[in-house]
């Protein structure tokens, strides 16, 4: 079990139910983890919505969420999988945060 | 006029000749001096030595997040700013360059001047 931060750039045009739904997939993904190891969501953090430096998509402001969470390392490839399918999600950064 | 006279007089070149033509002499050695200028003209950098603000605030991890603080560091088009410019310690700066490429990556900060100019 490692600890991570999870950073979401969403559509901003996108509505809150659906943001808070792209956390609850993230989160059951989580919960489920690898191999019968679950892990578990720390914090979600809503950060607001914000101009981008640049276009991404033809989308010129975001909604951003960080969640923190810890889950096998392993339950990781498909989170990501599910953020890059997802329209909604202009971009997104997994980092390890209990790196030494 | 007058305390130039009497400087020159103490000097070298004074005492052959009180008029004219030693005080166009007395004052060549003058603009030529370089003892005079500032660490010599040659520094065309002005290496502003600063100690590295990570290491004063004793950071361990640089967060991609904090734009504000990631700002100080990138110049007027974008691009990171080099050590001697910034006086951030080694440790720090390649710290700090992974922060600021992840904050690039996440359109927090732009990768190219042109990114700004675009809205």
């Amino acid at each position: 079990m490692r600890e991570y931060e999870l950073y979401l750039v969403i559509d901003a045009d996108v509505a809150d139910e659906a943001a808070a739904a792209i956390v609850d997939r993230v989160t059951s993904l989580v919960v489920a983890g690898y191999e019968g190891t679950g892990g578990e969501v720390v914090k979600v953090e809503a950060r607001g919505k914000r101009r981008l430096t640049y276009a991404i998509k033809r989308r010129v402001e975001s909604q951003d969420i960080v969640l923190t969470f810890r889950t096998p390392p392993r339950a990781l490839p498909e989170i990501e999988r599910v953020l890059t399918l997802d329209e909604q999600v202009l971009r997104y950064l997994v980092v390890r945060l209990d790196e030494d | 006029m007058r305390s130039r006279e009497r400087f020159q007089s103490s000097g070298p070149g004074g005492g052959d000749a009180r008029s004219g033509p030693p005080r166009s002499g007395g004052r060549r050695p003058y603009s030529g001096d370089d003892e005079d200028r500032p660490e010599g003209g040659r520094g065309r950098f002005a290496p502003v030595r600063r100690v590295c603000q990570f290491c004063v605030e004793k950071a361990d991890v640089i967060d991609y997040k904090d734009v504000a603080v990631l700002h100080r560091y990138i110049t007027e088009r974008g691009k990171i700013k080099g050590r001697r410019k910034s006086g951030t310690c080694a440790k720090h700066q390649r710290r700090l360059a992974i922060a600021i490429k992840r904050a690039r990556h996440l359109a927090l900060l732009p990768f190219t001047a042109e990114h700004l100019r675009r809205f």
